[in-house]
């Protein structure tokens, strides 16, 4: 869906002969958006063009150290549950509402399940379970604040992250946990397949079930309808409640399975592991959502994910091991950049809307 | 607030003449607080204004009367100077030359506008409200004086009868209140020269007691000497306020003379342009089916009392002004909005309120004219076609696209949508072609009652007349069809009934025949 496409077509009526070929519309694209590359719709695929990119530069670079396979392994694993919560946030976000509470109900997954470890005599895979559960619980009551009380949704999973956060105190006791877990679910999180790590596979199949939740069922397309016009879609017959309450359960259960595959791969808790995650997660889903479609999407946060990965490994490897402060540095420029971009969007689909009343509002003053 | 008004009163033409008279006696000798000369418009090649002229008097209330179309919000968005003017065209206030077309100008020279959406900030005070826009008194360091300045805002008030807590949040005010709040802000010049108020529909959103307040303060500004032009639709309001009355038709000035002159007959006959303009019918059904629709006293929003009832085949028009109940009627029947009393009724059986989805399940198709009610601007043809129902569609719990596709082409065809494919974004398409796609999504659940809110409002003569040959043959087919419309044209020619809405009420059934035309609908709305 070209958001960043012209402003305004929506009043040039296109039966009263267009003044060019209707193609050229999107040429008024974002200047950032779609003039990165130059051509028209090649800033929607920038972030596949920067991950190439990215290879390529440092493949020529580095290319002992970049073009290896542990190289691709330890990148592609160590974000994956920054992407996981990346993904959290999407499903809200297609809907029109913000979960800032992923992080912390992250961390309350892992919490819990370090805790049961050690405190508890029940099996990994039963606690897991459990968290996931008690995570779709913490997505049930920011769905409640948010459908039933009404309350913005910013301000709703904020409130819920800090309450989050002091149960995780009180769970943590304020230590670090050190989980006691099996070999074989420490296997599951750190063994590879033909080379590739069992936790990206992981997130490729979650990957897989939200682009098919989203893209291909009407599920999806009423989440869409409810973020981009919500009483719009009401009138159309949406249950709109239904389909926000639902997006934040699934945002909290993924963001619970996000705190599961790092107790397989690290295995410990300390406070802020997953709300530190929280920003970079959210950079690349608003980087995403310029890409492809046009509109927050699974595949465009992925590889936007993928490509500032990539570009952070090839600096760190260029400037040495003491460039630990190019993460941070990366990530604020690329949030910047993406949110920037993101914004314009916004700003744009906002004028195109008002554009759309103003017919109608001159029209019905007479 | 009301008790400081004591003699408030509809049609309390005493009051008004005394006032008038007086300084319109005066006036004779004195400059035109605000004259427009010559005053032409043209849009696109079409005229809308034809050398308007128009005096008025300083202490004098000036009503601008008109249809729907007839020039009076070009003009007055003129003299706002949100439209130019013409060559030729001339206007001056307090004998000086206004620039038209100058926002800046026009409120350098004194001229004040009230619109019936106020203007006023619901979440700021009173006094936030009445000096927006003006320099507070400041103290050290710029801070503002607050004690000053609400005294300053409640003198303001007071002197149009108004006794408000100029520190209460204008949201909390009663609508008469908040009018009252909107005038003082406009009428600040009072203390260093004349000045011209111009009310744009004042009183569209105000019940009877709140319209008597807003008369009582616009009587008190002319008798101190200001002039006030009150653009509005009400009848009444004209006789029982104005010293003076405009009348415009088709852009022309057909009339501009004293009230006292003019009686309810005359001035209706001015307004529509018939000598027999106004004919009541007895309603009688025309129904020809079986009653599909029946709503019993309704009320919620602007409609105080709505009962009406829809045959399968039947088209039964909707007609008001703004503020009449019209924009609410659509929104009640078809459950956006929970009615405060009365019951929708489909095929005999009650429809709970309040819930779209159920009104659709029951076999209401809305089509909104308002298109940001129906529009999602991100999203293509397609999925703003499908949204919300999509068991055509679906394979394996999959949305099929090629079926998609093939069902929005069906429908692009079938009402002619200009579009260059189902998967254009719907921004691309115009304003009349998102409607058609709208229609299409009404008409893919095979409605059996069409509900159209204005649905050709702002859109293109061809997409039009292709909307209106789509719900004739809906409705030949059986569909019943309400078609709440501001477009008198548009209810003549489709359909079979007309009831007229003022003040949230139905005066007026007129039935299909030679008596159902455009001027029968407009002088049944001048209540």
């Amino acid at each position: 869906m070209p958001l960043a496409e012209g402003a305004t077509p929506t009043r040039s009526s296109s039966e009263a002969k267009p003044p060019g070929p209707p193609e050229a519309v999107p040429t008024r694209s974002s200047p950032i958006g779609g003039g990165i590359i130059g051509g028209v719709r090649w800033g929607r695929l920038s972030a596949a063009g920067l991950l190439i990119g990215f290879v390529v530069l440092f493949g020529l670079l580095r290319p002992n150290e970049f073009l290896t396979t542990s190289n691709f392994q330890v990148t592609t694993s160590q974000g994956v549950e920054t992407l996981m919560l990346g993904l959290a946030f999407l499903v809200p976000l297609c809907g029109g509402a913000y979960d800032l509470s992923i992080g912390a109900v992250m961390e309350l997954s892992l919490a819990f399940i370090a805790w049961g470890t050690i405190h508890t005599g029940l099996p990994v895979w039963l606690l897991c379970i459990v968290a996931i559960a008690l995570c779709c619980l913490v997505g049930m009551l920011s769905g409640i604040l948010v459908v039933r009380f009404r309350v913005n949704s910013l301000i709703a999973t904020l409130g819920v992250s800090e309450v989050l956060a002091a149960a995780e105190l009180l769970i943590s006791n304020n230590t670090t946990l050190v989980g006691r877990f099996p070999t074989t679910f420490q296997n599951l999180g750190n063994s590879n397949v033909a080379g590739v790590p069992l936790v990206l596979i992981y997130l490729l199949i979650l990957a897989v079930i939200l682009w098919f939740a989203l893209e291909q069922t009407p599920g999806g397309r009423s989440l869409f309808a409810v973020g981009g016009n919500p009483e719009a879609a009401r009138l159309a017959g949406v249950r709109t409640n239904a389909v926000v309450f639902t997006s934040l359960v699934a945002s909290a259960a993924i963001a619970g399975l996000a705190g599961v595959i790092y107790a397989m791969q690290v295995g410990t808790y300390s406070a802020g592991d997953g709300t530190g995650l929280l920003f970079p997660a959210l950079a690349a889903v608003f980087f995403g959502a310029s890409q492809f479609s046009g509109r927050p999407n699974v595949w465009g946060t992925v590889i936007a994910f993928m490509a500032l990965a990539f570009g952070v490994k090839g600096l760190q490897l260029i400037y040495g091991p003491s460039s630990f402060w190019i993460d941070p540095l990366f990530q604020g420029v690329a949030l910047v950049i993406a949110v920037s971009l993101a914004s314009r969007q916004v700003y744009q689909t906002r004028k195109s809307r008002r554009a759309e009343l103003e017919p109608v509002v001159s029209a019905s003053a007479t | 607030m009301s008790d400081r008004i004591t003699s408030a009163l509809i049609g309390g033409k005493h009051v008004s003449s005394r006032n008038g008279t007086s300084h319109r006696g005066a006036g004779a000798s004195q400059k035109p607080a605000l004259e427009a000369r010559g005053v032409s418009k043209t849009f696109d090649g079409q005229v809308v204004l034809r050398k308007v002229s128009l005096k008025v008097m300083p202490g004098e209330i000036h009503a601008l009367v008109g249809q729907n179309g007839s020039g009076k919000s070009t003009l007055i968005k003129i003299l706002s100077g949100f439209h130019t003017a013409d060559d030729g065209s001339e206007a001056s206030v307090n004998g000086r030359r206004l620039e038209l077309g100058s926002p800046a100008a026009a409120r350098e020279a004194g001229l004040r506008f009230v619109h019936q959406d106020l203007g006023v900030i619901g979440d700021l005070t009173v006094t936030e409200n009445v000096l927006l826009g003006e320099r507070y008194p400041r103290g050290f360091a710029g801070r503002i004086r607050w004690t000053e300045a609400n005294a300053l805002a409640k003198a303001r008030l007071a002197r149009l009868g108004l006794e408000i807590d100029p520190s209460a949040r204008v949201g909390d005010l009663a609508p008469a209140a908040r009018a009252g709040v909107a005038i003082a802000r406009a009428t600040s010049r009072w203390d260093t020269g004349s000045s011209v108020l111009v009310l744009d529909e004042p009183t569209a959103f105000l019940t009877g007691s709140d319209v008597a307040t807003l008369f009582e303060i616009v009587r008190r500004i002319s008798s101190a000497g200001q002039a006030v032009m009150i653009v509005t639709h009400h009848l009444d309001e004209v006789l029982g306020l104005s010293d003076t009355v405009t009348v415009l038709r088709d852009g022309r000035v057909v009339a501009s003379e004293a009230t006292d002159r003019l009686d309810s007959e005359r001035l209706t006959r001015l307004i529509v342009g018939l000598d027999r303009a106004c004919s009541n019918h007895t309603p009688t059904s025309t129904g020809s089916g079986r009653e599909t629709l029946r709503v019993a006293g309704l009320r919620g929003g602007s409609v105080a009392d709505l009962s009406l009832h829809v045959h399968a085949g039947e088209i039964v028009g909707v007609a008001g002004h703004t503020g009449s109940g019209r924009e609410a009627v659509a929104a009640l029947i078809g459950g956006r909005a929970e009615p405060a009393a009365g019951q929708v009724f489909v095929d005999g059986r009650p429809l709970p309120g309040g819930d779209p989805r159920v009104a659709i399940a029951a076999g209401i198709g809305w089509v909104p004219g308002e298109r940001a009610l129906g529009i999602f601007a991100d999203q293509n043809v397609r999925e703003n076609l499908t949204v919300a129902s999509h068991r055509r569609h679906l394979v394996a719990g999959r949305i099929s696209v090629r079926a998609e596709r093939a069902e929005a082409q069906k429908w692009i065809d079938a009402l002619g949508i200009v579009t260059h494919g189902s998967d254009a974004p719907i921004r691309t398409l115009s304003g009349g072609n998102q409607q058609k796609v709208l229609v299409a999504r009404a008409l893919r659940r095979d409605p059996g009652i069409l509900l159209l809110d204005d649905p050709t409002v702002g859109i293109d003569v061809g997409a039009r007349s292709q909307i209106h040959d789509v719900i004739a043959s809906r409705a030949s087919e059986g569909t019943a069809v309400v078609l709440v419309s501001t477009d008198t044209e548009e209810l003549v020619r489709l359909a079979d009934r007309v009831l007229i809405l003022v003040r949230g009420r139905v005066t007026a059934e007129l039935l299909r025949g030679p008596h159902l035309t455009r001027e029968a609908i407009d002088a049944a709305q001048l209540g």
